[in-house]
């Protein structure tokens, strides 16, 4: 019967605000506030909710019908496996893969979004002013994170049953397997994140450097023991690979010594919960009372580079103090020329500008994050190579078109093929995500067009740009090929112009499609389209295990051309079908070109 | 030919679909001298800049920019403009001094030459100890500092500012106006766009008043404030409520001709109390406060007081920009 409603029982009370009471608010929050902070991530992804059941769904079937039926022919059905325990080759990678694609999943989950939370749009610092814990916040993203490895794995699961990939009713649990290599794996990245203040290009190292090579040295696609010794110890080291071979054990019963289990098990335990105590622990001294700012990262390689310039500033004035009976004046303005005549509202004949623009910025940029792009190819080749060659015999030329009979090793069945694949990967990276950030995020293309360039030149100087990116790398891979002995000197030339000219017509086109692009998440659709691609165009089997309707939809894409037009070049083996290879990129470059260059002018000179 | 006027545009319309942006308007900017165009947000101001930097192409009208037709010489009418966007669009990949330098070469100028103009220009913006740094280490003021001195590198006849010191505080707007003032003084015709009346007021020799996509006023700024308002403005709160109401009052009590000149035959509303050194205009209402516009804001307030009217606060003030503005369209210019 109390009067004062401050002290009236707030259960009697009816509906009341539940912010009323202060103190049970806090009280909530403290026992549930990771689930808040959970829920607020989760519903965050609902944003690109339909990206994630949509590669849900079509990863593993993608997986299924390239790697298990396709290379799966070439490494024969059966026999091979049985002392795995599994009945085919789709059978032993289909666990494999679902925990691979798990740890991708997590590289994306644990980097991006945290930078997101601390850097790009703060959120983490609007979940500190509410009554949740540093740690709290930390645990929700975890949370979040770990449902939406169980709904990618739970949906990858159900297809797999479908295709027969998976037979016993324990392989459900392989989700469990699955979501905790994810944890071990993005974890100790989520860790590393969180300290940073700054992002320069580390998320991409991070994809380059740790998450790929594990990827490629975890006994995805074949047994470990397959590889060398020193890249076994690799193997053992990522956490994929205990995740992979847990999920073997429950997906069909991979003999397994008893220590064996405990080591798998323990060791993604202990990863995942040391990790996740950093975690909590660097979460708290960001958004505590401590308020630790986070580290830049390349701070002290940045202040070098300055001291430098600074120096080589210094000695300049010197010089020209000493050359002062010089005049010191720089004149009149000189003429600033341009083209006239035809088509000189599009282009004004200064390609070079543009170029030397690029070239500048990636000199300021760290050389790392550039070679990066040098090693992706190695190191397919070099897992493929030596892991999957002990399991194939070879490849029959004649079954990949080539004349003359015989075998060749799988190792150079692929190079080619993945040189390939390089000059395309590079070409499109440079030509869209480059691109649609220059043209929508920093608006450089903007600032050049209010010069006396034209669409032209900007657009021409920018893919000239692509090919000398794409034509490093090209060199860096050959070498390794003719190291490696897998190439002629003479085809080694000839394939590096090929790779120009097919990083070309690549360019061309991803620029064109890039500029009708108005949001990031349209580039998530585009790389759908190229993972595909890649898998299945002849570059790690021949499209004859297919059945003709499919091939015929391979050889209408831009890569199976270009696979095959360096196969061509690497055996040495030309035929009227080569000039189709090429017809097909000069028309990819005409039209990409055209279309780029309507599309700049559409864009700027409207 | 040496051309008279740096810029002339008869009939300048700008369509977007079914949205007029820019609707026929006709002006001209003779050299060396610094004009302005005044506008609220979407008045068409940022479009006319586009199409006088022929990065935009006209729905009707002739334009001529140096003696040029952008559409048609658009490298060659660029080459002649320095242009400053709203937004500062500076490389950040590149260091504060190879931002000038790689701009120049965008013009095709030779970099021996740029890079003495390059020091220069680094001097003039007050940048030479920040050459080496990362854009993104500098200030608002510096950013804004140095893509002033990257549109200068072509050493340009005519700048274009679109909103040079919006969103800068107020030492770095000082800073940035004293640069401006000198480019005038070594005779470089500057346009610029503002929604900031002191702006205007301070670097604008002529301006167009922009609304709509059409021209309100045109004339210096001291001829727009005598021709569309009174010299001084008295700005009172009444409090939310009270404010419509009390304008009647007010119009009533200073407009109403005095005792001493009840015959006067002016209306209610002219300048008919002139007599006792109000110089009475009108009243506007805006949703906070209310502004008599009076000759003597001062005998206003006195006359308000006297007829025991109490605000809850009062501010007089000279009549500005601002206030021709909002005379000539109804509508307040920053809201």
């Amino acid at each position: 019967m109390s009067t004062d409603p401050l002290t009236a029982d707030p259960a009697l009370k009816g509906p009341a605000s539940p912010a009323a009471d202060k103190q049970a608010m806090a009280g909530r929050a403290r026992r549930f506030g990771a689930l808040h902070q959970a829920e607020r991530t989760l519903r965050s992804m609902r944003a690109y909710g339909t990206v994630i059941i949509f590669s849900s769904v079509s990863q593993p079937i993608m997986y299924i019908l390239a790697m298990g039926l396709g290379l799966g022919v070439l490494v024969g059905e059966g026999g091979d496996f049985a002392e795995y325990g599994a009945s085919s080759y789709l059978m032993y990678i289909a666990p494999a893969i679902l925990a691979s694609t798990v740890a991708m999943a997590a590289g994306i989950e644990f980097t991006f979004p945290v930078m997101e939370g601390f850097k790009w749009r703060r959120l983490y610092y609007g979940a500190q002013a509410s009554p949740l814990s540093p740690g709290q916040i930390a645990s929700g993203h975890i949370l979040a994170v770990s449902v939406r490895f169980g709904i990618h794995a739970a949906v990858f699961t159900v297809v797999l049953y479908l295709f027969g990939a998976i037979s016993s009713p324990l392989g459900v649990l392989m989700i469990v397997s699955a979501m905790l290599g994810g944890l071990a794996i993005g974890l100790p990245i989520m860790a590393y994140v969180s300290t940073l203040r700054d992002e320069k290009g580390q998320m991409s190292l991070i994809q380059r450097f740790v998450i790929m090579p594990l990827f490629l040295f975890s006994g995805t696609f074949y047994p470990l023991t397959n590889l060398p010794g020193f890249l076994q110890v690799l193997g053992w080291f990522s956490p994929i690979w205990h995740a992979n071979e847990l999920g073997r054990l429950l997906a069909f019963g991979q003999p397994t010594p008893a220590w064996l289990i405990v080591v798998h098990v323990l060791y993604l335990l202990g990863i995942t919960v040391t990790a996740w105590l950093v975690t909590v622990r660097i979460f708290t001294r960001r958004l505590g009372l401590e308020e630790w700012r986070g580290r830049t990262p390349g701070a002290k390689a940045d202040a070098r580079r300055q001291d430098r310039l600074a120096v080589k500033d210094a000695s300049d004035v010197a010089r020209s103090a000493a050359a002062e009976t010089a005049p010191a004046s720089r004149g009149e303005l000189p003429r600033i020329s341009f083209r006239r005549g035809f088509g000189a509202n599009y282009y004004s004949g200064n390609i070079r500008a543009v170029f030397g623009r690029g070239l500048t910025a990636i000199r300021n940029n760290r050389g790392v994050i550039f070679l990066s792009g040098l090693l992706e190819p190695v190191l397919f080749l070099t897992s493929f190579g030596l892991g999957i060659s002990p399991m194939i015999a070879g490849v029959d030329a004649e079954q990949v078109g080539l004349s003359g009979g015989g075998t060749i090793s799988y190792a150079a069945f692929i190079a080619p093929a993945l040189l390939a694949v390089s000059a395309m990967n590079g070409a499109i990276f440079d030509s869209t995500w480059n691109v649609f950030f220059k043209l929508k995020i920093t608006k450089l293309y903007r600032t050049m067009m209010s010069t006396s360039l034209g669409p032209v030149d900007v657009a021409v100087g920018e893919i000239c740009l692509a090919l000398f990116r794409g034509g490093l790398y090209a060199l860096g891979f050959l070498g390794v090929l003719l190291v490696g002995g897998l190439v002629d000197p003479l085809a080694a030339v000839l394939m590096w112009f090929t790779a120009l000219f097919v990083a070309l017509g690549f360019a061309s086109v991803g620029m064109a499609v890039t500029s009708f692009m108005t949001r990031f998440q349209q580039m998530d659709w585009m790389m759908m389209v190229l993972m595909p691609m890649f898998l299945f165009s002849a570059t790690l089997f021949p499209i004859s295990v297919y059945p003709v309707g499919v091939q015929a939809f391979i050889q209408a894409l831009p890569l199976w051309h270009a696979v095959e037009l360096m196969r061509d070049i690497a055996f040495w083996d030309f035929s009227g079908l080569t000039l189709v290879h090429i017809g097909y990129y000069l028309v990819m470059i005409v039209a990409g070109l055209a279309l780029t260059t309507y599309r700049m002018k559409k864009l700027f000179l409207r | 030919m040496p051309v008279e006027h740096a810029i002339r545009a008869t009939g300048l319309t700008k369509r977007y679909g079914d949205f007029t942006a820019v609707d026929g308007i006709d002006f001209t900017v003779n050299r060396g001298e610094s004009f302005g165009l005044l506008g609220p947000n979407g008045a068409g101001k940022s479009t006319t800049m586009r199409m006088i930097a022929a990065v935009a192409s006209r729905s009707a009208g002739t334009m001529s920019v140096a003696g040029l037709d952008p559409e048609k010489n658009g490298p060659e009418v660029r080459a002649r403009l320095g242009v400053i966007p709203q937004q500062d669009n500076l490389d950040e990949e590149l260091s504060v001094r190879e931002n000038i330098i790689m701009y120049g070469r965008y013009f095709g100028l030779p970099r021996r030459w740029l890079s003495a103009k390059t020091e220069e220009l680094l001097e003039f913006a007050q940048l030479t100890h920040k050459a080496t740094s990362r854009v993104e280490d500098l200030s608002g003021g510096m950013k804004r500092r140095l893509t002033i001195a990257r549109a200068l590198v072509n050493e340009p006849e005519i700048l274009l500012l679109d909103e040079p010191t919006t969103g800068l505080d107020p030492q770095a707007r000082h800073i940035l106006w004293d640069r401006l003032f000198r480019l005038r003084e070594s005779g470089t015709t500057l346009v610029l766009t503002t929604h900031h009346m002191d702006e205007a007021e301070q670097l604008c020799e002529r301006l167009i008043v922009v609304d709509e996509g059409r021209i309100m006023a045109e004339g210096s700024p001291a001829g727009l404030i005598r021709d569309h308002s009174t010299r001084e403005v008295l700005e009172l709160r009444f409090g939310m409520d009270r404010n419509q109401e009390q304008a009647q009052q007010l119009t009533t009590l200073l407009g109403s001709p005095g005792p001493a000149s009840s015959n006067d035959p002016v209306s209610s509303n002219g300048s008919a109390t002139a007599g006792r050194d109000v110089g009475f205009s009108h009243v506007e209402v805006l949703p906070d406060r209310l502004l008599v516009y009076a000759g003597s804001a001062e005998s206003a307030l006195e006359q308000i007081h006297a007829a025991g009217l109490r605000p809850m606060t009062s501010l007089v003030r000279r009549s500005s920009l601002e206030d021709v503005f909002l005379r000539l369209t109804g509508r307040t210019l920053v809201d």
